[in-house]
């Protein structure tokens, strides 16, 4: 009986579907609109906080040299920085591997570089000290503690602005909840119109349905599952908007400077996942609230 | 089966539909309920089914106050009942098999099942080959066979048919009420709502009359 009913209902639903095709239609691409809003939302607000976390977890320090550093001044450096706890040496860079960084940064613009004749670029030297075993001071002892070394021109790192830019973030976070939900409520509110729509345009048959024997839940399952369909299709639908739009804005930033200038993320498989759950969520809410008590016969 | 007791049903401030109708319809019954147009035929049979609840008095329908029903009572109570409406209240998205297996879908039998009483059912009311079609693919007298096919399909307890023989033919009005004849034969309680007078003439069956809501 229960798995007779259940076809039943999908297959309405699906009747349904094909049935008012247009104001399916209607209401998908409605739909898609208001995702859209609320996922591009999503990606900038997923963006920001990614760009946080990759600039704030470890502190990154660079260590510049006058011209090219003798191996006996570099190992007095090591051993001045193993003093201090975590701190990781990560990589020497080289003049050369400096200039060669830039030439594939700049990629087809190399040819720019082939006039300096020297290379101006300093070679360094990257560390990492672990955000947990740093204080507040260490940073500026480590600098100070570099720059008495005579074969170092320059120690720079960037705590301050993190610490300035991390403030202003969890700001941005807090107005994103609250404009997040907003955009929510709007999308719901634009949802459980539409469906109205679909449910008025079947009044006659909610009323005949309900004079044969029908049950109300029997009436809304349908209903709920239509919505569900729609939800599903105008959430699917945004992020594929969304995505051609984030691989079309990304293409035309590498043809336009050469290069990425900005380390664009799109939405992880697991958030691509919950917004599409949250699409079918919000299809279901749509319908009950448009359903309410308006075909009680 | 079916009791009334002071019933009134009225719409806002126009002159009530019912008043004061008291009436007892006993199981295996087949009743006429006649009178002219507007004189509350329709309602009575809609008070019956619980389309429209009583201003006040009581309806008790099958051992159920129609009064202090619940939604789902009410449903179940509806499946109970076959209603022939005036306008046939067919869907007309849906072909003549699905209009007819609506009744049994509600009650969550398999397809097979569905398909098999369906089909049966239309045999016997001349509608077998009719089955792909849609309702506006049909003539009047045709859609008011699905109907009641629709009605019947279930064997219920009670069958209303409020003008089932309205805009039909003399041949085909004939043939509904041998139809409604044969399914009354079977045990169930049957209420024809009509004007016709044709269609009371030499009828040995209890006739109920009303004029301006009142029993006469």
């Amino acid at each position: 009986m229960r798995i007779a009913l259940f076809r039943y209902f999908v297959r309405q639903a699906l009747a349904n579907i094909s049935g008012n095709r247009l104001v399916h239609l209607i209401g998908v691409g409605t739909m898609a609109i208001a995702f859209l809003i609320f996922d591009a939302f999503v990606l900038i607000f997923v963006n920001l906080n990614h760009w946080t976390e990759e600039w704030g977890r470890p502190l990154t320090m660079s260590i510049y040299f006058k011209g090219t550093p003798e191996r006996i001044a570099l190992e007095s450096i090591e051993r001045e920085l193993l003093r201090f706890p975590g701190v990781t040496i990560k990589r020497f860079i080289s003049k050369d591997d400096a200039m060669k960084t830039l030439r594939r940064q700049l990629g087809d613009k190399a040819g720019l570089l082939d006039g300096l004749g020297e290379n101006p670029l300093p070679a360094s030297l990257e560390i990492i000290l672990s955000r947990d075993k740093t204080g507040d001071l260490l940073p500026y002892q480590v600098k100070k503690s570099l720059e008495r070394i005579d074969s170092v021109d320059e120690v720079q790192y960037s705590q301050e602005w993190i610490e300035r830019f991390q403030a202003i973030m969890e700001a941005i976070k807090l107005v994103g909840i609250i404009f997040g939900g907003l955009l929510f409520l709007a999308a719901l509110f634009v949802i459980t119109n539409t469906i109205k729509l679909t449910i008025y345009s079947r009044k006659d048959e909610i009323e005949i349905l309900k004079l044969v024997g029908a049950t109300n839940r029997f009436v809304e399952i349908p209903f709920l599952i239509e919505g569900s369909i729609q939800g599903f299709l105008g959430g699917s639908l945004a992020l594929i908007i969304l995505f051609v739009v984030y691989i079309t804005a990304i293409t035309r930033a590498e043809l336009r400077f050469g290069f990425a200038s900005l380390d664009i993320i799109f939405l992880s498989p697991h958030i691509t996942l919950f917004l599409l759950l949250m699409s079918i969520i919000t299809g279901l809410i749509g319908s009950t609230v448009s359903l309410g008590r308006f075909f009680r016969i | 089966m079916i009791h009334l007791f002071n019933v009134y049903k009225s719409f806002g401030s126009k002159n009530p539909a019912l008043i004061d109708v008291s009436l007892t319809v006993d199981k295996g019954e087949f009743v006429f309920i006649t009178g002219p147009s507007g004189a509350g035929k329709t309602t009575l049979l809609k008070i019956i089914f619980c389309a429209e609840r009583p201003s006040s008095g009581h309806a008790l329908v099958n051992g159920r106050n129609l009064n202090r029903i619940s939604d789902r009572e009410l449903a179940l109570l509806r499946r109970r009942i076959g209603v022939v409406f005036q306008d046939f209240k067919l869907l007309p998205r849906r072909n003549v098999f699905e209009n007819v297996a609506l009744a049994l879908e509600i009650m969550g039998f398999p397809l097979s099942m569905i398909r098999k009483k369906v089909h049966q059912t239309l045999r016997y009311l001349g509608l077998a080959t009719k089955e792909g079609y849609y309702p506006p693919q049909l003539s009047g007298g045709e859609q008011q066979r699905v109907a009641i096919a629709r009605a019947i399909i279930n064997n219920p307890l009670i069958l209303l048919a409020d003008e089932p023989t309205g805009n039909l033919d003399p041949d085909l009005t004939m043939e509904i009420m041998a139809l409604l004849k044969e399914v009354h034969i079977k045990g169930t309680t049957v209420i024809v709502a009509t004007h016709s007078q044709e269609l009371l003439k030499d009828t040995r069956r209890r006739i109920v009359a009303l004029n301006k809501g009142r029993i006469v």
